[in-house]
């Protein structure tokens, strides 16, 4: 991988930088839209080009059951499985919990057991366990031949507490080593491994965990930080990690996460979010979201934005012809993703910009107070924004701070 | 109604022409239908669509081609008919696209093109014969999606008045209560199908014209009073005397002074195709069966499975006896034709020029990929690892065999990569008129190298490769059919619209340049392929398994599951669907 940080904002952490990988660049920072079964739910891959994405995220647990890695094999990999050409990255297990907004993954932990050889699973379709061992994890990845792979890490809900907590950071460090072996036989230089930092919500064993982390830098392109658990901790982990490398902060996919993220230095991020939500009748904007199913919309002829480049918008496709069809038409839920994926790229194209005309600080403000026209921000964003540098509330005189996610929705009226 | 929600709406003229008119009545016979839309300024060039016959019709449901966003409509240019019906729509009233403001309504309110789709509108969806309440002397009962709404004609007007399709589809009485029906009955459908098709033809008072009073169509606009463009559905059910009568009574001449028709001497004349829709008829047909036979007939998907060649003649009966004394020159269209084999027939046998491709948007749905070509080809009667006899129309692609199959959907039609290796040229049609190859997005997917970009430091560069897309091969589509994945569908919408296209693109080479081998082409067809479709019920059998595993509702079935049994290990299936 060719790393390069283009600039730097002067208040906050955020940077602007370039990946080059072997199926092309990505521009950081960046939203990674999730094709876990090989497909973005309902889009052909040239529709998701078109969309101006050039990195999405396949999950290994789900590709390893469904085709199997014997068909990715014969395929010639993931890419050609599935017909992306540009940069792809792996993931390996479906974390339980993500903190962003109280979207809970389907639970695996029933299946799971860890020892210090891997993880064990029982599949949910046919009850057989198999165990995942660092090395396999690197072995079916590097079949996959996505550009990005992540090291096998024994991953804790962030909410838990006691021993089992170090232990897991221990075991992570000393999986990552077995990783690291795995990943340098064969030749598989253009192929890049990153690191999954540790420890739960203890400040303490996240710091021992980046430190090992860091030593061994060298044989790790990237550095990936699972699961938000408030903006104190994430502050913490992203300001230690090495300048040159790119950051990856798992499972983050509110616009208002991405943002806070971004300003403490992380890179890229990846969400079902905005995906599921559209198929839910849910879009995306830069005023809040969008309930397409509520009534109000049912003869509202405006498009979603009329000011958004997506096929959707740009085709005068109305609020009210999705309110008769989300649910119902797949060809809804298609036009509803092609709209949010373009939301999400479109955000963080515009932070790219701001970081290089360093007015990121302004363009948050502007943001926020679009997103949170109603007047309320929430609490723990105003505070981890402060953290670096950036007052929202500086300026503004009608605004109260909220306790809670203040998670964004639309209301029948 | 309001007359102030549209500003320009000038109906466009409709023409269609057989290639040559000397024709026995019911002869197969190549036609061309046009749509030329009238200019906004002077000396703008008109828009036009030309489709040639036969030709097909791609169906929609609730305004939406099945799976399709707008973009993959666009792409697939297969797709030019397009046919809506309104009554999806009745659940609030005024229905919303009657509220659609600009030139055509319908086109933009749904996102069609009007440079590149032509939109015929009818109340009921042809598809749906599920039973309904009755039809009354002053409406027709339709289902909107919430529930059942009585739509008299004045209403029907006011929907296609205030949405301009391009083609509006008489309302007729046809009756979705539970078949057999009377005489008495089917003597009040023709009676009540006339007098509404009388309201239908009466002209439309248009506002505003945007056409400068000395331009040509100053002319039109004044001498000539605009009416719908309408076709009529042909009524009368399963009696052919009944169908005659309904002729009948078309070309009766009009009394002069029924205002509300003036311009025209018998309705026939205001009429410009005829439309059949053989999903009620099939259930008639069925319900005369003895009642043994009925069980058998009506099991595999009913009225979404071509039953046998008998029912095919029986609509052949129908289409003379409605046809026999109206004119040849104006389009036949049928709606819900179920195999190629039922088409080809209705083509041969009553020069059928238009068909739905209901059946063929279905087997999408189903996971069902179709591969024929007409004329068949010497090549494809090699065995592929078929067995011996009959090929099948399609392969349902939920079978294991697929799981590592990397070729592309269709054997019969090449992908664009593979025909550019052999081909300089990458015209889509031959010298004369075949297709050569499967332009489709999944077949022939195409990078548009034109990606949105969101920020100044994103590159434009794309990559290199000057080669066109590798296909969508049969594994990945196996693989996103078993894990519920929705761009199966979308990719299987597409070409199954397409293969019938190219199926279409045949036809007319035969009775352009070999008119007379026409009929051996029919039977060598017949005989090459398996009629019945049973390969199209697996196909919808392993779709409804999956639904259940994996679609709306599975969580709450997972739970249940759970609950009873230790695990949630599935007991295999009869069908080879490989989990």
């Amino acid at each position: 991988m060719q790393f390069e940080v283009l600039a730097q904002c002067s208040t906050t952490r955020a940077r602007v930088s370039r990946m080059v990988m072997a199926h092309g660049t990505t521009l950081l920072p960046t939203f990674m839209p999730v094709a876990t079964q090989a497909a973005i739910k309902g889009l052909t891959y040239q529709q998701m080009e078109d969309l101006g994405v050039t990195l999405i995220l396949n999950n290994t647990y789900h590709l390893n059951l469904r085709p199997g890695i014997k068909v990715l094999k014969e395929a010639g990999g993931a890419h050609k499985f599935q017909g992306w050409r540009k940069n792809l990255l792996t993931v390996l297990i479906p974390k339980f919990f993500s903190d962003s907004g109280g979207f809970q993954l389907v639970s695996l932990s029933k299946f799971t057991k860890i020892t210090e050889e891997g993880a064990l699973f029982a599949s949910p379709f046919t009850g057989e366990p198999t165990l995942l061992t660092p090395e396999e994890s690197i072995a079916i990845q590097h079949t996959i031949g996505a550009d990005i792979i992540m090291q096998l890490d024994d991953v804790v809900p962030s909410l838990t507490t006691g021993p089992r907590v170090e232990e897991a950071m221990w075991r992570s460090v000393r999986w990552l080593d077995r990783c690291i072996t795995q990943h340098k036989k064969n030749n598989h230089d253009n192929q890049n491994l990153f690191a999954i930092i540790q420890g739960g919500l203890d400040n303490k064993l996240r710091d021992i965990c980046l430190d090992e982390m860091i030593k061994r830098k060298d044989s790790v392109n990237g550095y990936a930080i699972g699961g938000l658990s408030g903006g104190e901790a994430k502050a913490q982990c992203a300001s230690k990690l090495p300048e040159d490398r790119p950051r990856y902060s798992m499972g983050i996919g509110f616009a208002e996460d991405l943002l806070v993220c971004v300003a403490l230095g992380v890179d890229m991020a990846d969400c079902v979010f905005p995906t599921r939500t559209a198929r839910f009748g849910v879009a995306l904007t830069l005023r809040g979201p969008l309930n397409l199913r509520l009534n109000k919309y049912v003869q509202d002829l405006d498009p979603i934005d009329r000011d958004c480049p997506c096929p959707t918008c740009q085709s005068g496709t109305s609020r009210a012809f999705l309110h008769h069809n989300i649910g119902i038409e797949t060809a809804a839920a298609h036009a509803v993703t092609q709209h949010n994926i373009v939301f999400q790229a479109k955000l963080m194209g515009g932070v790219r910009d701001a970081i290089l005309n360093d007015t990121f600080p302004s363009f948050l403000h502007d943001f926020f107070r679009e997103y949170y026209s109603g007047g309320s921000y929430p609490r723990w964003i105003v505070d981890a924004l402060n953290t670096v540098g950036v007052n929202l509330l500086e300026g503004i005189k009608e605004v109260r701070v909220i306790d809670g996610s203040g998670a964004n929705w639309d209301y029948a009226n | 109604m309001s007359s102030t929600t549209n500003t320009f709406n000038p109906i466009p003229s409709f023409t269609f022409h057989l290639r040559v008119s000397s024709l026995p009545k019911f002869s197969p016979r190549l036609g061309q239908a046009v749509i030329t839309r009238p200019v906004h300024r002077t000396g703008d060039e008109a828009e036009k669509i030309e489709i040639s016959t036969p030709g097909i019709i791609c169906s929609t449901t609730r305004g939406v081609i099945e799976h399709l966003s707008r973009d993959h409509v666009k792409k697939t240019c297969s797709i030019k008919w397009v046919h809506v019906p309104f009554e999806s729509f009745l659940q609030i009233d005024p229905p919303v696209p009657t509220r659609q403001d600009g030139s055509n309504p319908l086109h933009r309110f749904l996102g069609y093109s009007p440079s590149q789709h032509l939109l015929s509108l009818s109340l009921r969806d042809p598809a749906d014969v599920r039973d309904m309440p009755a039809n009354g002397n002053l409406f027709v009962a339709a289902q909107s999606s919430r529930g059942t709404r009585k739509v008299p004609p004045q209403a029907y007007r006011s929907y296609a008045a205030a949405t301009m399709p391009d083609i509006v589809f008489s309302m007729p009485d046809v009756s979705f209560t539970p078949p057999p029906h009377s005489q008495k009955r089917i003597n009040k459908s023709i009676e009540r199908s006339t007098r509404w098709l009388a309201s239908l033809l009466a002209p439309l008072n248009l506002v505003s014209s945007p056409v400068e009073p000395n331009s040509e169509h100053a002319a039109t606009a004044t001498n000539i009073l605009p009416r719908f463009n309408v076709f009529l559905h042909m009524v009368g059910g399963i009696k052919e005397a009944a169908r005659s009568a309904f002729a009948s009574s078309l070309k009766e001449p009009l009394d002069v002074k029924e205002s509300h028709v003036a311009q025209l001497e018998t309705l026939d004349d205001g009429v410009s195709g005829y439309v059949f829709d053989l999903a009620p008829l099939r259930l008639a047909l069925l319900a005369e069966q003895p009642r043994s036979l009925q069980s058998v007939l009506a099991a595999a998907a009913s009225v979404y499975r071509p039953t046998d060649d008998s029912i095919t003649h029986s609509f052949v009966s129908l289409v003379h006896a409605s046809l026999q004394d109206l004119s040849a020159e104006k389009p036949r269209l049928v709606n819900t034709a179920l195999s190629p084999h039922e088409m080809l027939v209705l083509i041969r046998d009553a020069g059928i020029d238009l068909f739905d491709t209901f059946w063929a948007q279905q087997a999408a749905t189903w996971g069902f990929a179709l591969d024929f070509r007409f004329p068949v080809r010497t090549e494809n009667l090699l065995s592929h690892g078929d067995s011996p006899g009959q090929k099948q129309l399609g392969i349902n692609i939920f079978d294991g065999r697929f799981a590592t199959d990397f070729g592309r959907l269709a054997e019969h039609l090449m992908d664009r990569l593979e025909y550019s290796k052999h081909n300089s040229d990458l015209s889509e049609e031959d010298a004369l008129g075949h297709a050569t190859f499967c332009t489709c997005a999944a077949c022939s997917p195409t990078w548009a190298n034109d990606p949105l970009i969101h920020s100044s430091v994103d590159e434009r560069t794309v990559p290199s490769e000057e080669e066109p897309a590798p296909p969508y091969t049969r594994a990945y589509i196996h693989h996103l059919l078993h894990t519920h994945e929705m761009s199966a569908h979308s990719l299987l919408a597409m070409h199954n619209i397409t293969v019938m296209n190219a199926f279409m693109r045949g036809i007319r080479s035969i009775l352009q340049y070999e008119p007379d081998r026409f009929s051996d082409e029919v039977a060598r067809f017949q005989e090459t392929y398996d009629g019945t479709l049973k390969a199209l019920d697996d196909a919808k059998l392993c779709w409804a398994e999956v639904n259940l595993a994996r679609g709306k509702g599975r969580i709450a079935r997972e739970r249940e599951a759970s609950k009873s049994v230790e695990g949630l290990h599935k007991d295999s299936s009869s069908i080879d669907c490989e989990f």
